[in-house]
């Protein structure tokens, strides 16, 4: 099974059915599915349940120079269509992902885009540098966006200036195509959109979660250990479609979208709107199949449209 | 291969059983066929959004070869919704998923004590220990009357072989005292010779003195966590508890069942 893409895709072309390969910043998928980081583990956590050679990619839990050990518990709180989560960035940092878990996913013949954190701009500039080179790495993914540790993250994702800095600097030492991970948690997303197009970045990834808060009303005390933490699900897919409409039609980069994509009409809302490729996150904890089920309703969609292709749909927003 | 572990299990039935209990069995032949006791399930309580995330149900026991049975307490909106499913409906269900109770060793009593809502892993482990043909003690502690395992429950403990005592806080049903009240008791007067090992399940402030009356009786004792949870696969490290030696460990994959003393009790 593994390492063996089925040639279907060619077969189904003859007949006629869609063209789902995507090129993400110079990254051939076979389809614009991937995962979002932080909701697929490292692969290994679902592949009992999804083959990962038919999904376009996975973009890997967030990785820091130094292992990890998160947050306080509570950790999740369940909110009306979505959760918020305060996990505080937990991983087994670098060296053990490219020793336990890289070689994993390396099997299986699907992109692999690598998310990187750190607390100081040479921090994320290191990884970036020890990633450069690897085998089985298509790109990587730079969160500038978590809102759940203090220095790392969201910090530097809100600041124009920190934001140009540290792409800056990662920009300088890979040649792997970069992805920008934005915070949905400013006033004016496209600015920051820009920022990442003059430091060199090659893609974006939009969003990451909203900043959120739930109080147990009996005790007074926040239903997180965090206080706070990042709303994810379809409670936020509205925000996320507009984002990335927004930032399509001003700047020039291919676009991850994601944000609460449960299904593959979901998926298409943000192809719509624009985006590239999409990645499909909360969905994994509800439903780990749920990356395969978007994806064949996306071949679906395209049909229903008379679309021979993704590009066919992308950014066709009709506003007249 | 590996039984597959997600299913549109079908209702077989579904009754409310006493005491704001449901008893809902399910048939999902792969999950019977290879769940251990002390094992949990995610299962969604309706197709819709909202509630959003499935929910961790320990299994109570396996009816036949290809059901599932889960006993559950109506605690919130989800569990609500969920006693409105009738037969013949089908339900997303992942699992069986995590650690479960280790077999007692030859010649050791295993001692079982059941917190609140804490008793279905026990009882399907329970069921396992009926094939000693041993009687074993179960401790049972709760705030009041209403708040023990309902009856059918408890005399499905008794036919595995369970001699039950109980301790309520309000002294309505059994002992006036702390279930650990009566497990230091019980292991006073069965003494070391007899090999006790403990299973736990229930409140984590039930479990916090039930592991320190194991330490202090450097006896083998196996906790069962209950946790909020997402995925229940182990990638989105939700439902993390505390590690005795720094760290945490996921509920849903390195437990729910721990050795008491994996974990840090002091938070």
């Amino acid at each position: 099974m593994r390492n063996k893409m089925p040639e279907v895709r060619d077969q189904k072309s003859a007949m006629g059915t869609p063209d789902l390969s995507v090129e993400l910043a110079g990254i051939k998928l076979k389809n614009p599915v991937l995962t979002a980081s932080g909701t697929f583990g490292y692969g290994e956590e679902y592949a009992e349940f999804v083959d990962l050679n038919k999904l376009g990619g996975v973009i890997v839990k967030g990785i820091s120079l130094k292992p990890l050990s998160g947050n306080p518990p509570p950790r999740i709180w369940e909110t009306p269509s979505g959760m918020l989560n305060a996990i505080g960035l937990e991983n087994p940092g670098i060296d053990v992902f490219l020793r336990d878990k890289l070689p994993f996913l390396r099997q299986f013949d699907t992109k692999v885009i690598v998310n990187i954190f750190g607390y100081t701009v040479e921090e994320y500039a290191a990884l970036a540098e020890r990633l450069d080179d690897v085998e089985g790495i298509a790109g990587l993914e730079v969160n500038i966006s978590c809102p759940n540790v203090k220095a790392g993250g969201m910090v530097f994702g809100t600041d124009p200036a920190t934001t140009h800095e540290l792409l800056t600097a990662v920009r300088s030492r890979t040649k792997l195509p970069i992805f920008a991970k934005l915070s949905p948690n400013v006033t004016d997303v496209t600015a920051f959109a820009r920022v990442a197009r003059d430091a060199g970045c090659d893609g974006l990834s939009l969003i990451n979660t909203l900043l959120g808060m739930a109080i147990d009303v009996r005790t007074g005390r926040p239903r997180l250990a965090n206080c706070t933490g990042g709303l994810s699900g379809p409670a936020i897919r509205p925000v996320a479609v507009r984002m990335v409409w927004q930032t399509a039609k001003c700047v020039p980069l291919p676009i991850i979208g994601m944000g609460g994509i449960m299904t593959a009409e979901d998926a298409m809302e943000f192809i719509i709107a624009g985006a590239a490729a999409v990645a499909v996150g909360t969905a994994n904890f509800l439903n780990p199949r749920a990356t395969l089920d978007v994806l064949s309703g996306i071949e679906d969609i395209l049909v229903l449209r008379g679309a021979a292709g993704l590009s066919d749909l992308r950014g066709t927003v009709n506003t007249t | 291969m590996r039984l597959n572990r997600q299913h549109a299990a079908e209702i077989i039935s579904h009754s409310f059983i006493g005491r704001g209990y449901y008893r809902l069995v399910l048939r999902a032949p792969d999950a019977a066929r290879s769940a251990l006791p002390g094992q949990f399930v995610m299962l969604r309580v309706s197709e819709y959004l909202d509630p959003f995330l499935a929910r961790p149900l320990g299994i109570s026991s396996l009816p036949s070869k290809s059901t599932v049975e889960l006993v559950y307490r109506v605690a919130g909106r989800g569990t609500s919704l969920l006693t409105q499913m009738e037969p013949g409906s089908s339900l997303a269900m992942l699992g069986p998923l995590g650690r479960g109770f280790p077999a007692p060793e030859k010649g050791a009593t295993p001692v079982l004590v059941a917190g609140g809502s804490g008793f279905p892993p026990l009882h399907f482990f329970a069921s396992r220990l009926r094939r000693s043909g041993r009687p074993f003690p179960l401790l049972i502690g709760a705030r009041d009357r209403a708040g023990l395992p309902p009856q059918p429950v408890l005399s499905s403990f008794r036919k595995f072989g369970a001699r039950i005592a109980v301790a309520t806080e309000d002294g309505s049903a059994g002992v006036k005292c702390m279930v650990t009240t009566i497990l230091d008791d019980y292991l006073a007067k069965c003494g070391p010779a007899a090999s006790p090992v403990l299973y736990a399940c229930g409140p984590r402030a039930m479990l916090a003195v039930v592991s320190r009356v194991a330490r202090d009786r450097s006896l083998p004792c196996f906790v069962s966590m209950e946790e909020r949870m997402a995925c229940g696969v182990g990638a989105c490290m939700g439902c993390s508890v505390r590690s005795g030696t720094g760290g945490f460990k996921r509920t849903c994959t390195e437990g729910p069942v721990f050795e008491a003393g994996e974990l840090d009790w002091s938070s």
